[in-house]
């Protein structure tokens, strides 16, 4: 091989790879460290340097916004929206996703296809359905947790997603009969023989739930709800660095999330097999 | 008294007809095995029996009731799967335990059958270990202490060997066979493995599309199928043309060959002839009295016996022999050969 060659795969398999992710690297982290040093920095924005990099650090902006009584109660309704909103798409698609994987794989395909539509159909579109029938509904949507529907819907084409992914990797057909067999009913069997050999899945789907939760702004916008987006939105508009600490304090919930997400669907380590 | 009935059962998905007027008792502490090709409908009676599907038309009866329509967690049925089935969340012990749980059987009781299973199927030392920690045969034998753990009327098993390699598939068959003796527990087996099938059981089912083609001991099925396609499916078969003389006698190429089966065949009608290759003989001469003449293509040597295989001049046929290897000694490839039928066991096919 010459010489040239050699330098030219270093360069496609070495260079371009380290290169690529630095490039991304610094295209994420840049304005994370700027939105760190603008809200954990009591130093005008303009006054910002190199030299002062390490000077007047306070964690008052992610404080401070806790004594709101009014962001501390839209937090903690996001928070109650967001496990509804789990419980609530655990309960539909575990059982439909079982349904569809056991007796009807035919219709995989369109049930995937009907899950991707929340992708396709802006949330302002299901909130202008939502309209039509709001005369008829407003017992309903008076509630905030009519909230929940609505989230079970755009959160679909990930929870479903990746429930489907968890119980094509089992052997689910298997795993059914032989719990029928064994006397288990079908409660029992979804409770004992699937849901926890689901774990992985469902704790992703959970999670993804939970964030488009947390982050959906139209729908709670629009039905006039109080939920942790909108109040940020206002606290923003009145307090610029305190809001950017917030928004930064979820990145890193969200983060820490994952974190935890990846420790608890670890797999178990295995001992060594003996052979028969 | 006949632990488990099939009385007229068929079922059909669609337009394909899965099985087709199966008549079938297996009697108390007997192990039948349903031996077929993919696809003829032996699966689906044990499904149909396990209570995961049911019959269309016809009863099913278990221990003298009638569970036609009785779903597959009232039966009281142990079943072990193709595929290793059990619970990936479970350690062995808990797997055992799964069905006295449902059963609310309580808790030192449940440790001790499970523990008295795994005993069974010597896997005691395993009992705290997961799925993904055990071979393949490892699982089974704690798939088949789970089945048994519930005392079940009936154990089904749905080709639980074949997912093991050889060496392991032949010692879990004989552990099967041992534990369900000593068990004295009525089995259901299904396999597509003739030597399995023909190994284990007291009693052979062979299927062919849906229909059950014959029912009888292994020895029985073996030396007197009743159906061409029964003799090709259980063992080897050698294939002759030939043409029916009368009740007693065929021709293979001009040769007299006595034989009963030719009772099933018009006279001067043609048909083919199946012979087992333990009924053919060699002679190691340039032109034997029978005039089917031809080369010793091949020998296997398969320790007491030997595999002769001859290609005949005059019907351009490949002809399987199994000899004692003491008279084989002297057939060697490329060797002139001329063979012998004996026909008391053939199988004449119209």
């Amino acid at each position: 091989m010459s010489a040239s060659a050699a330098g030219r795969r270093r360069l496609s398999n070495v260079i371009v790879p380290i290169a690529t992710v630095l490039v991304c690297a610094v295209y994420f982290v840049l304005p994370l460290i700027a939105m760190t040093r603008f809200s954990f920095q009591s130093i005008p924005v303009i006054n910002l340097r190199w030299s002062n990099l390490t000077s007047r650090w306070s964690f008052d902006p992610v404080v401070e916004p806790f004594r709101d009584e009014q962001l501390r109660s839209a937090m903690y309704l996001s928070i109650k929206l967001a496990v509804a909103t789990v419980f609530a798409t655990m309960a539909l698609l575990i059982p439909t996703t079982v349904w569809v994987n056991l007796r009807l794989p035919r219709m995989r395909s369109i049930i995937e296809f009907l899950t991707v539509l929340p992708y396709v159909i802006p949330p302002i579109a299901l909130v202008a359905g939502i309209r039509v029938v709001q005369p008829h509904a407003r017992w309903f949507l008076n509630s905030h947790y009519s909230l929940v529907p609505f989230y079970v819907v755009l959160a679909l084409p990930f929870t479903y997603r990746a429930l489907d992914a968890g119980m094509r990797a089992l052997d689910l057909k298997t795993l059914v009969d032989a719990s029928r067999s064994l006397g288990a009913g079908w409660g029992t069997t979804l409770r004992r023989a699937i849901i926890p050999n689901l774990r992985t899945s469902i704790v992703s789907a959970s999670f993804l739930t939970a964030t488009v939760v947390l982050g959906e702004y139209t729908i709670a916008s629009v039905l006039l709800k109080p939920t942790l987006t909108q109040e940020l939105v206002v606290f923003q508009q009145s307090n610029g660095q305190q809001g950017t600490a917030m928004s930064l304090l979820l990145l890193v919930a969200t983060t820490l999330l994952l974190g935890v997400l990846t420790i608890v669907t670890r797999k178990r380590g295995g001992a060594s097999v003996t052979p028969v | 008294m006949s632990a488990l009935v099939f009385a007229g059962v068929s079922k059909s998905f669609g337009p394909t007809i899965a099985l087709e007027l199966l008549d079938l008792e297996v009697t108390d502490g007997e192990l039948i095995t349903l031996l077929g090709p993919s696809g003829c409908g032996k699966t689906t009676a044990l499904r149909i029996a396990a209570g995961f599907e049911f019959a269309d038309a016809g009863t099913v009866a278990i221990g003298g009731s009638d569970l036609t329509r009785v779903p597959a967690h009232r039966r009281n049925i142990g079943m072990v799967f193709q595929s290793y089935s059990l619970f990936p969340n479970l350690t062995a012990v808990e797997n055992v335990e799964f069905g006295l749980r449902t059963r609310k059987i309580d808790k030192v009781e449940r440790r001790r059958r499970a523990g008295e299973m795994l005993e069974l199927v010597q896997l005691s030392q395993f009992a705290d270990r997961y799925a993904h920690q055990m071979s393949g045969g490892q699982q089974q034998r704690v798939a088949l202490a789970r089945a048994l753990a519930i005392q079940p009327k009936v154990l089904l098993l749905d080709e639980p060997l074949s997912a093991l390699d050889a060496k392991v598939r032949l010692q879990l068959r004989d552990e099967i066979r041992r534990i369900q003796t000593e068990l004295g527990i009525t089995t259901l087996m299904v396999t597509h493995d003739q030597e399995e099938a023909l190994g284990i059981a007291d009693r052979v089912g062979v299927m062919s599309n849906g229909r059950l083609e014959q029912v009888g001991a292994p020895s029985d099925v073996y030396s007197h199928p009743s159906s061409a396609f029964v003799a090709r499916f259980v063992g080897s078969m050698n294939e002759f043309p030939a043409e029916v003389v009368d009740g007693t006698h065929v021709t293979v190429h001009g040769v007299a060959v006595p034989t009963a089966a030719a009772a099933t065949g018009a006279a001067g009608s043609t048909a083919t002839l199946l012979v087992r290759p333990e009924d053919v003989g060699v002679e190691g001469t340039g032109d034997g009295p029978t005039g089917l003449v031809g080369s010793v293509v091949a020998t296997t040597f398969q320790g007491a016996t030997t595999v002769v295989s001859v290609r005949l001049d005059v019907l351009d046929l490949l002809v399987s022999a199994n000899l004692a290897s003491s008279k084989t000694d002297h057939l060697h490839p490329g060797q002139r050969a001329a063979i012998t039928i004996d026909g008391t066991r053939a199988v004449l096919e119209p």
